[in-house]
Parts: C-alpha cells; sequence; structure tokens
C-alpha cells in the first residue's frame, strides 16, 4: 500500500476501497479469535474449501473476522447481508451452509439459535434475545470486519473521525468533545475522561505520552480483549486523536503477554497504519507526528495499575508508586502522561465522528454511552454484552444471559472483578452504573461479570479472590503485603472447618486497614470480595464456623457428598440410594429413617434440594432422588407395613410435644428412640398437621401420612387428639405436671389477610386458602360453582386452584403479583396446573373486590410492575392505570400463612421479637422460659416439610442435653451411616452410553381433574434399579483417597 | 535427565537488537525467554552489561514477573486457567485432575522437559470455562474425559 500523505488521498483511497466491493456479494463472518478455542480455524478452512470447489469464490467471501459476542455458542458464523447466524458450526457443517444457504437460500435448523422453552429456531441475528437488548456501538466493527487488513476498517468509516479532527477541529475542541459526552474511564475507576485529558493538555513538559492499558488482569474479563483482537484500530484512532488532542508524540500500548492473538493483530494493524502514513510523522500532510509501539506485559497483575504499568515500560519492577504527583504532571521517565484503557480508547473515534450529542444519547445523567461486559459463570449465554449504562442486572442476566442453567437459583454476581464485590439476588433490578453499584458495595470494575449460583459458597469465593490478590500483591506496602496474607489465612481456616467467630470482627478489622492505607488500588480494593460477602452472606460465615455447613456443598472439609449436605436433615443419600439399586428396600428406608421417619410423605412432595446439588447433574440430569425414596417406603409400607416393637424407655422423664405435625412428631420420634417417653398434643382430630390440611390428596394421599404416623405412635409416642394447649391448659400447665420439658410445633396455619377494600370474611364465596382446603380434606362441601378466582403465586395457591378444580369449580384462573418465571410456586405443580387446564394470569395486584347483596361478583386488578424494590424488600409498584375488572363467582384468596399465636395468653412469659413472632436460639431451639423448646413451621413461618423435620430432630438433640445438662452447642455434622453399602454404581461400570435420568409417569391431565388419585405414578422396581445405578457416589470418594 | 541444550551464542543477536532505544530490558527478556523457553541464569551479567544495569537490577525484574522463569521449561508448557469464572465452573477438579495425570505440582517440570504444569490467573476464555492453555492454544469447556483425551494427543506428539 502506498504512504498517503493527505486527507484528500485517504478520501481517495477510501472511495476505491468501497467501489472495489461488488453488489450482491455474500460475506461469510467466521469469528477467529475467541471461537479459535473451540476449532474455528477448522470452521474457517473447510468454508473456503467448499466455496472454491463450489465454484463459488466469485460469489462469496470467506471472511476471518472478530469475536460475535455469543461466545457460549462458538464456533459462530454470520452471513450477510442475509443477517443470518449459525453457531455451534463444525467443520464437516460446511458443505451443507454452503449448497443450502448460500446457493439455495435455505435455512439450516440445527444450526440455529433454539429458544429455550420452546425449541423455535431463530435464524436471524437480531432476533435472537442475546442481541435483542444490546447497543453495539464500540463493537459494530467486531465479528464484521477483517481485523488483520485496514482497508475493511477503512471502508466502514475508519480514521473519519482522524480526519474530521486534523482538518476541521483544534486539539482543544477534541478534548471539549469528549468532556462533553461525559465519557468517563472504562477500565474501572470511572473517571471523566476529558477531565484527565485536559490536565495533560495543561501540563508542562515534553515529550508527553499516551499509553493504552491492555493489561486487562481482571479474572473473568475479557472485553478489552475482543476489542483489540477485532478491531484494532479503533484503539489506534483513538490513541491518535488523543495525541493530537494532548499535544503527544509517542504512544504505547502494553498489552498482555497472556494474549497472543491481540498481540499478533495489533502488531499487523500499527505496521498497516505505518505504511500508510496514519502513523508516524507528519500524518496526513497535518504536520502532526505520533509514532505508536507496543509493549508486552509478562504476567503481573499489578501491572494493571498505571503507575506500576509505567514502571513496567520503564524495564523496572512493576511496583506502584504514590501519587501525586499524578501521570499526568509526571509519569513515564517524569513526563505528563495520559494513561486509559481499550475501551476508553475505542470511545472516542465515535464520539468524534458522530459527536457528544448521538453519545449522549444513551446512558445516565451522569454516565453516557454503552459499556461491555463479559458475562461468564452460571449463566446461559456467556459471552460479550454491550448495553447502554444503566441497564439492569436483571436485564444482562436474564433478558441477555438467558439466565441460570439447569434451572438453579440465581445467587449473586460478581462484579469488577478481584477489586469488586458482589451483587446479590435482592438487587436484581438496580440499574448499573458506577455510582448505584458503588454504592451496594461493589464496583463496575472493568466490565467483568461473573454470575454464581445456589451451588457455589461466597465464604470460598472470597478465599479465592484473595489468594490471587495476595499472589499477585507487589510487596512494596506492608498493609498488602500482609494483610492479603492474613485474609487469606483467615478465609481458608474458615473454609477448612477451623473458624472462630472472632474471625468475622478480624476481616472487618484488617479490610477497613488495607483499604485505608495500602499504596495503590491494589491493596485498597482486595478487600471488597469478602468484605461485600460478610455483609450480604454474613450467615454463610456462621455457619461454616458454627455449624461447619457449607450453603453451596462446596467446601470440602465439612461435605462428605453434596446431596447430603444440601438436606435439611442430613440424611445419607448415597447409602440409601445404593441400597434401593441392590433391591434391599427395608435397609433404605432404615438408612433414611435415621434422620427422618416420613420416608413416604418426603418420597412425594419434598422440594429435594439434594437434587440440585446432585453431582450427577453436571454431566446430564441428577439422578431422581425423591422418587426413589418413595419406591423404598411403598415397598415397605406394602410388605411390612408400620407394626413394631416401640424403642424402649430408659429414662425418667418425660416430655410433651405440642403439635403432631412434621416438626412436632419427629421430634417425638426421636426422643422415644433416644429412650424418653413422650406425649404429644393435637388440637384436631387427626395427625399430621399441614401434610393433612394443607397438602391436597391427590399430591399425598390421606393414607400414606396415616401409615406413617400410625408406625410413629408404635414407636412408643402417645398422641393425644383433640386436645388444644391454649388459655385453658397451657404450656406451664405441662411443666406443672411433670413434663420435664416441651417443644411447641404448632406450625404456621393462619391465613393472610391482603387487606384491600370490598375484603370482606362473611361475603358469600370468599374463601382463604388453607380453610378451603382443611374443609374438603375434612370431606365437607364447598360450593364451587362457576369462574373461581384463586389470588396468590406459591404452593399453596397452586394446590387451591387444583383442588377447586377436582371439587366443582368448572373455570379455575390464578392471579398472582410475580412474572410467570418468577412465580415462588415449585415449577413442577404450576406445569402440571396449566396442563390440568388452570389459567395464570401474572403480574396482576387485587385491587377491588365487588359484590351484591353479599355476595361476590367480581375483583379488579391492577398491573403489578415489581414485586421487589431496589433494595430487594417487599414492596409491589402497580400501574395504577392499568386496571382490568374479573367477572367472579368464588375468590379464594391464598396469600401465605403465618403463625397463629392466640393460643398462647397474652400474658405468657414467652419472649417474642417487636413483630409479635417467638424468640427462640437458633441452635438449640431454646425459648427464654428453660425447658420450653420452639420451632417447625410455628418459628420460622411457612417453609418445606424438610425443614420442619430437621428442626423436630434438632430439637429432640437440644432437649437430650438440657436434661443430661449438657450445655454444649448443638453439632449435628454428616455421618455416614453404619449400614454402610460398598456398591460403586456408576462408576462400577465403562459405559459410553447415554443414560438419561428416568422421568415419573403422571396420570393422564383430562381423567385426573375428575377426582382426587395421586398423580405421580411412581417407578416401578426396574425402572427404581437402573435409576438408582446413576448415582456416582461421590461419598466414597474421599475414601478412595484415603482422606 | 539434561535440560535441553541451549546455544548461548543466539544471545548475541538478541542484545543487538535491544541496545538501542529505551527502556528495552523487558523486551529482551522477553525475546530471550522466548528463544531459550526460559531466562538461563548465565545470561543475566551479559545483558546488565549491554543495557548498562547492574545485575542485581537485572535479577530484580526477571523474578518480579511471573513470565520469566530461571529454570527451563518443558515443550509443552500447560497453563491450566485459575480465573473467577474459570473457578465457577469448577477448574479446581481440572487442575487437580491435571496433577494426578502428569504427577506434577503446581510449577514443576517433568524430568523429561517434556511437561510443565502452571497455573494461569485468567486467560480471557471465560466464555468457554474451564479453560486451559497448551503452549499457543486454548482449549475449553474441559471435561475430565476431554482432558484426558487432550493431553494424550500432546504425549503422542511429543514421543514422535
Amino acid at each position: 500500500m502506498e504512504k498517503l500523505s493527505s486527507i484528500g488521498q485517504l478520501e481517495w483511497f477510501r472511495n476505491k476501497i468501497l467501489s472495489r466491493r461488488q453488489e450482491g456479494i455474500i460475506e461469510v463472518h467466521v469469528c477467529m479469535t475467541g471461537c479459535r478455542a473451540y476449532g474455528a480455524a477448522g470452521v474457517l478452512e473447510a468454508l473456503n474449501d467448499e466455496v472454491k470447489s463450489q465454484g463459488l469464490s466469485k460469489q462469496v467471501e470467506v471472511r476471518a473476522t472478530g469475536c460475535h459476542g455469543f461466545c457460549a455458542k462458538a464456533p459462530v458464523v454470520a452471513i450477510e447481508p442475509m443477517g443470518v447466524q449459525y453457531q455451534e458450526v463444525e467443520p464437516d457443517d460446511a458443505g451443507e451452509i454452503v449448497v443450502k444457504t448460500l446457493k439455495e437460500n435455505q435455512l439450516i435448523d440445527r444450526l440455529a439459535y433454539h429458544t429455550p422453552k420452546t425449541f423455535q429456531p431463530v435464524f436471524y441475528r437480531n432476533q435472537i434475545p442475546f442481541y435483542a437488548k444490546q447497543e453495539r456501538r464500540v463493537l459494530a466493527n467486531c465479528g464484521r470486519i477483517d481485523p488483520t487488513n485496514i482497508e475493511h476498517y477503512i471502508a466502514a468509516g475508519g480514521y473519519q473521525a482522524l480526519i474530521k479532527a486534523l482538518s476541521k477541529m483544534a486539539p482543544e475542541q477534541v478534548i471539549d468533545e469528549v468532556q462533553a459526552a461525559k465519557l468517563r474511564g472504562r477500565g474501572g475507576a470511572g473517571f471523566p475522561t476529558g477531565l484527565k485529558w485536559k490536565f495533560a493538555r495543561q501540563s508542562e513538559g515534553r515529550p508527553k505520552y499516551v499509553v493504552c492499558n491492555a493489561d486487562e488482569g481482571d479474572p473473568g474479563a475479557f472485553m478489552d480483549r475482543a476489542i483489540l483482537e477485532g478491531d484494532p484500530h479503533a484503539v489506534v484512532e483513538g490513541m491518535l486523536l488523543g495525541a493530537y488532542a494532548m499535544g503527544s508524540e509517542y504512544g504505547f500500548i502494553y498489552v498482555r503477554e497472556e494474549y497472543p492473538i491481540a498481540i499478533e493483530h495489533l502488531n499487523i494493524a500499527i505496521a498497516q497504519a505505518n505504511e500508510l502514513g496514519l502513523l508516524g510523522e507528519n500524518i496526513l500532510g497535518s504536520g502532526f507526528n505520533f509514532d505508536l509501539s507496543l509493549r508486552l506485559g509478562a504476567g503481573a497483575f499489578v501491572c494493571g495499575e498505571e503507575t506500576a504499568l509505567m514502571a513496567s515500560i520503564e524495564g523496572q519492577r512493576g511496583m506502584p508508586r504514590a501519587r501525586p504527583p499524578f501521570p499526568a504532571q509526571a509519569g513515564i521517565d517524569g513526563k505528563p502522561t495520559n494513561i486509559n484503557n481499550v475501551e476508553t480508547w475505542a470511545n472516542v473515534p465515535l464520539i468524534v465522528k458522530k459527536g457528544a450529542g448521538w453519545y449522549g444519547e444513551v446512558g445516565t445523567a451522569d454516565s453516557r454511552g454503552t459499556k461491555i461486559f463479559s458475562l461468564a459463570g452460571k449463566v446461559n449465554n456467556t459471552g460479550l454484552v454491550e448495553v447502554p449504562i444503566g441497564t439492569t442486572v436483571k436485564e444482562v442476566i436474564y433478558d441477555i444471559g438467558g439466565g441460570i442453567p439447569k434451572g438453579r437459583q440465581f445467587k449473586a454476581v460478581q462484579m469488577g472483578g478481584p477489586a469488586g464485590g458482589c451483587v446479590p439476588a435482592q438487587f436484581l433490578n438496580l440499574s448499573i452504573d458506577y455510582d448505584t453499584v458503588q454504592r451496594i458495595g461493589a464496583i463496575m470494575g472493568s466490565g467483568g461479570m461473573v454470575v454464581m449460583d445456589e451451588n457455589n459458597c461466597m465464604v470460598e469465593i472470597a478465599r479465592f479472590f484473595l489468594s490471587f490478590t495476595q499472589s499477585e500483591s507487589c510487596g512494596k506496602c506492608a498493609p498488602c503485603r500482609l494483610g492479603t496474607t492474613q485474609l487469606l489465612e483467615i478465609l481458608t481456616r474458615i473454609t477448612l472447618g477451623e473458624g472462630r467467630m472472632e474471625d468475622i470482627d478480624t476481616i472487618r478489622e484488617l479490610g477497613n486497614t488495607l483499604t485505608e492505607a495500602s499504596l495503590c488500588g491494589l491493596g485498597q480494593a482486595c478487600p471488597k470480595p469478602a468484605l461485600s460477602t460478610l455483609k450480604y452472606f454474613l450467615k454463610e460465615y456462621e455457619d461454616h464456623i458454627k455449624e461447619h455447613r457449607c450453603a453451596g456443598a462446596v467446601c470440602d472439609s465439612m461435605v462428605i457428598s453434596a446431596c447430603q449436605h444440601a438436606c435439611p436433615a442430613g440424611i445419607d443419600v448415597p447409602n440409601y440410594v445404593a441400597a434401593v439399586a441392590d433391591g434391599e428396600y427395608e435397609r433404605s428406608v432404615d438408612i433414611i429413617r435415621e434422620r427422618n421417619p416420613f420416608p413416604a410423605v418426603c418420597g412425594r412432595i419434598c422440594i429435594h434440594p439434594c437434587e440440585y446439588k446432585c453431582r450427577r447433574g453436571e454431566l446430564d440430569q441428577p439422578v431422581a432422588i425423591r422418587a426413589l425414596k418413595r419406591v423404598a417406603s411403598d415397598w415397605y409400607f406394602k410388605n411390612i407395613g408400620p407394626q413394631r416393637d416401640p424403642f424402649p424407655v430408659i429414662r425418667k422423664q418425660k416430655i410433651a410435644v405440642v403439635g403432631a405435625g412434621p416438626a412436632g412428631l419427629t421430634c417425638a420420634y426421636f426422643l422415644a428412640k433416644m429412650g424418653y417417653q413422650t406425649t404429644v398434643f393435637e388440637a384436631q382430630p387427626v395427625a399430621g398437621g399441614m401434610l393433612g390440611i394443607a397438602v391436597p390428596e391427590f399430591r399425598l394421599p390421606r393414607q400414606v401420612i396415616e401409615e406413617e404416623i400410625q408406625y410413629i405412635e408404635n414407636c412408643g409416642v402417645e398422641i393425644r387428639y383433640n386436645s388444644p394447649i391454649d388459655a385453658k391448659h397451657t404450656f406451664n400447665d405441662l411443666l406443672n405436671e411433670g413434663y420435664s420439658a416441651v417443644f411447641i410445633a404448632a406450625g404456621a396455619q393462619a391465613s393472610k389477610r391482603i387487606g384491600i377494600p370490598g375484603e370482606d370474611e362473611n361475603l358469600e364465596g370468599l374463601y382463604y386458602g388453607l380453610d378451603f382446603l382443611s374443609k374438603v380434606r375434612m370431606g365437607q362441601q364447598v360450593p364451587l360453582n362457576g369462574k373461581t378466582v384463586v389470588i396468590g403465586g406459591g404452593n399453596v395457591a397452586v394446590d387451591v386452584a387444583r383442588t377447586a378444580l377436582r371439587s366443582g369449580a368448572q373455570d379455575v384462573q390464578i392471579f398472582c403479583l410475580e412474572p410467570r418465571d418468577e412465580m415462588p410456586a415449585w415449577e413442577k405443580d404450576v406445569e402440571e396446573a396449566i396442563e390440568e387446564g388452570i389459567v395464570i394470569n401474572p403480574e396482576a395486584s387485587p385491587s377491588d373486590i365487588t359484590q351484591e347483596g353479599g355476595r361476590i361478583t367480581g375483583i379488579e386488578f391492577t398491573h403489578c410492575v415489581c414485586v421487589f424494590d431496589d433494595e430487594g424488600c417487599f414492596n409491589p409498584t402497580c400501574d395504577l392505570e392499568d386496571t382490568r375488572v374479573v367477572e367472579a363467582d368464588n375468590i379464594i384468596i391464598s396469600i401465605g400463612q403465618a403463625a397463629d399465636m392466640s393460643f398462647l395468653s397474652a400474658d405468657s412469659q414467652l419472649e417474642r421479637a417487636l413483630w409479635g413472632a417467638l424468640v427462640v436460639n437458633t441452635n438449640t431451639l431454646a425459648t427464654n422460659v428453660p425447658g420450653v423448646f420452639a420451632g417447625g413451621d410455628f418459628t420460622t413461618g411457612p417453609t418445606f416439610v424438610i425443614r420442619a423435620i430437621s428442626s423436630g430432630r434438632r430439637a429432640a438433640i437440644a432437649i437430650n442435653k438440657y436434661l443430661t445438662g449438657d450445655d454444649s452447642p448443638v453439632y449435628i455434622p454428616d455421618e455416614k451411616s453404619v449400614r454402610h453399602t460398598a456398591t460403586k454404581l456408576a462408576l462400577a461400570e465403562e459405559t459410553t452410553e447415554d443414560q438419561p435420568r428416568i422421568e415419573v409417569e403422571f396420570e393422564d391431565a383430562k381423567e385426573r381433574v375428575c377426582d382426587f388419585r395421586e398423580v405421580e405414578k411412581g417407578f416401578t422396581e426396574q425402572e427404581a434399579c437402573r435409576e438408582a445405578t446413576r448415582c456416582l457416589r461421590c461419598d466414597l470418594e474421599k475414601e478412595e483417597n484415603g482422606i | 535427565m539434561q535440560p535441553p541444550e541451549i546455544d548461548l551464542t543466539k544471545l548475541d543477536a538478541i542484545i543487538d537488537r535491544h541496545k538501542t532505544g529505551k527502556w528495552q530490558l523487558i523486551p529482551l527478556l522477553q525475546d530471550v525467554q522466548e528463544t531459550f523457553g526460559y531466562v538461563p541464569p548465565e545470561t543475566i551479567e551479559p545483558i546488565a552489561q549491554a543495557l548498562n544495569l547492574f545485575p542485581s537490577q537485572v535479577q530484580g525484574v526477571v523474578t518480579f514477573y511471573s513470565g520469566f522463569s530461571l529454570k527451563p521449561k518443558g515443550k509443552y508448557v500447560c497453563r491450566v486457567c485459575r480465573g473467577t469464572a474459570c473457578h465457577v465452573k469448577g477448574s479446581r477438579s481440572i487442575l487437580r485432575l491435571m496433577k494426578q495425570e502428569l504427577g506434577l505440582e503446581e510449577g514443576e517440570t517433568s524430568p523429561d522437559y517434556q511437561f510443565t504444569l502452571e497455573t494461569v490467573a485468567c486467560l480471557g476464555a471465560c466464555f468457554l470455562a474451564p479453560t486451559m492453555m497448551i503452549n499457543r492454544d486454548y482449549f475449553g469447556k474441559l471435561s475430565p474425559t476431554k482432558m484426558t483425551s487432550v493431553l494424550g494427543e500432546y504425549r503422542k506428539k511429543g514421543s514422535e
């Protein structure tokens, strides 16, 4: 290429390039930067070969480009001008792409993106949800042009900004434009770029330097990499403009050596720019000189800090120094230096070319423009995302990112790398900009967003970041050098189960010292991950220290197998699954009963936290643990039944339990097992608590509950029915009657009221959920004809709706506040309800109930825009203009339950919290009255049955300690069952065949609504055996390694 | 086994390339690292002399940056990424497996100088977590089986 010596010549050159572009040529863009790691080179070659062999070389151009952004689906191939995007392309697909799509204009289904729920193919890039909310300004050229050919950049409008500046703008005007655009540094600190440039311009020293910080060291960040590899000239042009504005003649791009492709493309870009005379002396005849060269990092994260970076350029150890003087006054070699991040530089040509006005059309008031985020971790659509500043966290992670894989729960997103903090679920509605994120203890940082789900441990994440910063600390200043080591040691101890409660305050103290006293940003910011996780996940730290529990089931020292650890009751899951595989159902139930006396109930309705942590689920799908439990217990009750000998009574104390629900009966069972005489006082004529009242017959048949209760009674537990504990017979009376301890497990059975106009309990046709379910269960008739509206989005509401359908209501519709995918109800139940014909109306907030002559006629709903506020508190906001009135004959309100404290007389000594709930010690479940304990739904509010069961067992252990004078804390670690089966299950056979999870069968949807038959059919013995052998026996891993 | 022999006469050419020009110490060392696979300790004094620095200054720079090694590395340098995204997606078990398969701890080189095992803070390929780099090639979405097959290929390559 010939050197261009004037602006006019550049324009001539550009015109020639554009004219050479033929009409109607098809371009195939193959990403050859990030996608190379997934075989893109082979795809490129195959496509080239295929085009040639099909004789299409004149009509088709196969181009190696930069990043398309949708990295999760690498390798990505885009076809223009059709706008088609194919993904996960393999070299073998080349033939079909060329012949079918390029030649015959046919689209290939299996190479297209498919929407997750409906599996519909989306062929056109601008329709793919991942791209819909993005605004790709800085990344506009990435994925379209060949970054190794400067002509492409020029043809796409490149270097027009440079021309504009050199011909029409004085250097100060360039700075003014950048200031007007309110561009803030994209490297993390967010300092106003224009202002920084002004300082550099005003400095006296010569020569002046401009530097590009391309040392993207933040783990989890790869935005700069994509720009450098996919559109390097954007950075070159940006630096040219900056140098012109500030009066600099020398520029350095400091790029980390771990980015070989970026280095290669930058070298090519600089060489080509030099060749054309866009770099060097007398650029385009303007008299402006600019020499740009590369400097490679040598593997030190701290060199991303500007003073350390400058030291590194000077060939020294990369250690930061104090500021002032700031680089703008005295930088490299003591001369004025301006350092900006890659993305900041890449924004500059856009600002100069299109003006600050255009630039400011997106963004927030203080932070204009777009920001590129690298989305990674536990999210479906990992890749590069460019959105206007001010987009919410939820939009990035769910709308663009496609949510969390495998239906797991979002836990937190780490923003800003090791200098940033964790943003937990309560802040999903936060709009992302420099200031909002800082307020909650994180930083927007360079743009790395690493998503974490329920299977990550926040303590371990904090430790992970500290281990990184500790090893990268340069060692110059004591706070950082010593502080990081100490913090790391403390966090490591906590993950090893050796933490102490004082550690929490120590972490805070050390963190503050580091923040205040460290020399540079690395030390100042490195405590942030620890401090922010401590702030939002304090319970996890405390659980690690006090109870040796790891919420993510990650910390090896506390976890034998993730499933057992996830179970609130700590059931030895792998063992009983292995017993099922061997057909030893009695042994399986025995193992379960060591922690849980309700195997048959849980086998039907447990929320199975174990399955969400099942490691098999990482491979394909989790083992169907709950269904296996059901097979074993059904067999047990069919072949052995509830008979058994009672436990021997070996203690003299007797204990009273209030409430024969799951918590109360579990407590009684374990107390009996320990040899105590236990009596359960139940107000109702039947036992079972919520199980019998609220869970419908079609999910949990009455017979199953009765058999389990009979078994517990046969163990020696006495249940007195129709014996309420209330003002006539108080718990004090119980203590006086000779009971040495009392466990109150009265459940949470009072229905919550909404509190809207027209909500009159006496209205005909108005019911409350729990009340309604209880009546139906008792066999009472509830007249429900016509249209039935159910209000609520939780499990009880869904059960209510399905029960209503079976009780004569012809038309049942659910109305809830939440959007469909945020309904708190168990997804499985919601889907079964929809199958049965129930209509779900999300985002509806009830506002007024209408009646006529004492009978319901209808109900008005307003559109609920948002359920939780910025801080994550329950604070529904509604659009009062958007209302609709729905005709209804019956309304069943099912918005939640609370504990009914009315049975405790008002002056009882039991200590209550401000809001009326009972205060209990979380470890021992003891109240302030000696000998009186409380637990289950009664103290926690409505929760899952397995939690109530584990609460009951904890109470039994605590009561036993109390009665034997043992005041050590209750400690319930995971334990292996004595009856240990050594079957290796899945690992025993080498098989390359797929072994997907066996799905349980259901009764036909149309037929099952006619009565209350059990909806889920359960496994056959054969199916159970096959499913159980999928278990990986994670519990044996440690034994094998001699731990 | 003895580390592969190095031709120290190449050093002169490297020094010549970087003798003039400002602040050339790090680019020079990078050149040496690239050519010999490490920075042989015996090169420190000639480099110091050529650039008019104290040997201790050169030593200081070599030991500060993890990109420089004073010990020879293997033919295939395996860098397992320990970045956040990879960590969140299970890089710990990949590293554990690599250690088992190669029989090496982090930073160690195999006695036959075929493999070196290292960890790196972040490779910038987070969307393909967990990742690993062997020399200049990236491998993403690693699973235990994939990892073993990749290693197997390199073992074969090495013995050819």
